[in-house]
């Protein structure tokens, strides 16, 4: 086993793996920035806008709902291809890293709202009340208030939904992007040599763990339990 | 003519629409006035919530006027309201603290939200912690501190921004008994030592007993009756025996009550109201003259914020003549009521 992994063709697998890693992180970390701020935006507004919430609006709840239950179970897959065109008008591409991360913002954006919407509903009302009651502007209270106060299971959600983005990443392959899941499949599985394909699957385990460790860590700090 | 900082005048909230509709405030019309502490008592769903939530502006009424610091809160515009909500404090049953920020962070939250300078913010979350006696605990937070404690950094941050009028929503209604006493006491220094206006609603007569210089019970909506703290409780019409103020207190023994007396003494059963408690014990003092024998089968004294009052209900037995000269002299010292069970 050791004498496999001795004999392994380092010169060309290494920088393979090291791109790979690379590619994997680039797309899920641009993702996760524009559908983390875009989701938040959106589950803010679930939220705010719902029967008895602070800007509560029927109309707007009813649209942003509307459109979080159409999208987010749409698979992967399915969405990379049914947003083809519109990919390529933005991106200029169909096809590459960029295009695969253009799909994960679309894919992220609605976990995310959904994720920020339910961690939101655990905000004890009476703290909101509060808040009003002393004057403050509903923009503050979002703010100041419902964010700081579901920061500890905010932090939670976020970290499920960045590795459900490594999961979304590793199908870059399929339209011609890289990661982690491409070498995997490329370098091991095309080639018949497990033993790169288990490269790539202890990368993904230590790449997963650490971010879960990390937003666990995170959020228990910001709990202080 | 005292100012009146709050003034309420026929106002109704309905929840919902056609037959399921629910009329939360009934017509209410009342007014607090500057430096005075004003107690609204009810059974839990009499709208007491609704009322006070009128105050700042969290609920608006279906109809009728609401003015609070000269201004026309019922009509006023959301993005208006801040202004004037700065100047009413709200202190809630559940507290209600910012559990993301420690003691010293709930206290000044209102003076960022008022725009006080860091530097005044600081001496002033400093001068309310040593008001409610929290100083040591400004940097734990919320889940670290007792019930009592919380109402107190409750009270604290709606003192912060040097309001007109506090508001007290069933403020002690989570507390144990001693930590009342301790929160009550708190109220009432407020008013005291920094003149400010409170309203309080409550199920809890204690509250109302302690603080309160005038009250309102309220009922299904309705202010049924207000007054004085003071004249209500020591003077209790006989319609109100079945009312809120008589439940509370306990002041007169219900039917099962006076059912339980009889099977262990005999006699004739009245309530005697006592308005001043040095008249009647001298009147009882000589119920040995009147060749009558009493005990005291039911009630006791109580103490409002300025005064004593108390209801006695007593067995008295003797000859039939005797016990009507007897109850005759009670007559004179204070309200005498037969218990009929």
């Amino acid at each position: 086993m050791i004498d496999t992994y001795r004999n392994l063709d380092w010169g060309y697998i290494g920088p393979a793996l090291l791109e790979a890693i690379g590619d994997t992180i680039y797309m899920v970390a641009w993702a996760f920035v524009f559908g983390g701020i875009i989701g938040l935006v959106i589950g803010l507004t679930l939220y705010t806008t719902r029967e008895g919430g602070l800007l509560a609006s029927r109309p707007v709840w009813l649209l942003a709902n509307f459109v979080v239950n159409l999208i987010r179970p749409i698979p992967f897959v399915i969405l990379i291809a049914a947003l083809q065109p519109l990919t390529i008008s933005v991106i200029g591409s169909g096809i590459g890293n960029d295009a695969v991360v253009f799909v994960m913002i679309w894919a992220s954006t609605f976990a995310i709202a959904r994720i920020v919407e339910q961690n939101l509903v655990s905000i004890d009302p009476g703290v909101i009340e509060a808040a009003r009651a002393m004057g403050a502007t509903r923009l503050r209270i979002v703010l100041t208030v419902m964010l700081p106060e579901a920061l500890g299971p905010l932090i939670l959600g976020y970290t499920f939904v960045i590795i459900a983005l490594t999961d979304m990443s590793a199908l870059a392959g399929i339209i011609g992007g890289g990661g982690i899941g491409n070498f995997a499949i490329v370098e091991g599985y095309n080639r018949f040599r497990p033993e790169v394909t288990w490269l790539a699957v202890a990368v993904v385990i230590v790449f997963v763990q650490s971010l879960q460790m990390l937003g666990n860590w995170s959020a228990k700090k910001v709990l202080r339990r | 003519m005292p100012e009146s900082l709050i003034e309420f005048r026929d106002v109704t909230r309905t929840f919902g629409k056609g037959e399921k509709a629910v009329t939360a405030v009934d017509d209410v019309s009342l007014h607090v006035d500057r430096g005075e502490i004003y107690g609204i008592i009810g059974f839990s769903g009499a709208g007491k919530s609704t009322l006070i939530r009128m105050v700042n502006g969290l609920e608006r009424p279906t109809s009728g006027s609401v003015r609070v610091l000269g201004h026309e809160i019922s009509s006023m515009a959301e993005s208006k309201l801040p202004a004037v909500r700065s100047r009413i404090g709200m202190v809630f049953q559940q507290f209600n603290l910012f559990r993301s920020r420690n003691v010293s962070g709930n206290v000044a939250y209102p003076l960022k939200v008022a725009g006080w300078s860091r530097a005044r913010r600081r001496e002033r979350v400093e001068e309310l912690l040593e008001f409610v006696g929290l100083s040591d605990k400004a940097e734990q937070y919320p889940e670290e501190l007792s019930g009592g404690q919380k109402q107190r950094v409750g009270i604290a941050r709606a003192l912060a921004a040097e309001p007109d009028i506090l508001l007290a929503d069933e403020s002690t209604s989570a507390l144990d008994p001693s930590t009342t006493a301790e929160v009550l006491s708190l109220l009432r220094r407020a008013n005291e030592d920094l003149g400010i206006t409170i309203l309080a609603i409550t199920h809890e007569m204690e509250v109302i007993r302690s603080i309160a210089d005038r009250v309102a019970v309220m009922d299904r909506g309705r202010i049924v009756e207000s007054g004085r703290v003071y004249d209500i409780f020591s003077n209790p019409r006989e319609d109100r025996k079945a009312g809120f103020v008589g439940a509370a207190l306990k002041d007169r023994p219900t039917s099962e009550d006076v059912q339980r007396i009889r099977q262990s003494t005999e006699g004739r059963l009245v309530t005697i109201s006592l308005q001043d408690s040095t008249a009647m014990s001298s009147v009882l003092g000589r119920a040995a003259s009147h060749g009558v024998s009493f005990e005291i089968v039911h009630g006791g004294m109580n103490t409002t914020k300025n005064a004593s009052y108390g209801l006695l209900t007593v067995a008295v037995n003797g000859p039939q003549p005797s016990v009507d000269g007897f109850l005759a002299a009670l007559a004179d010292a204070g309200q005498v009521q037969e218990v009929h069970g």
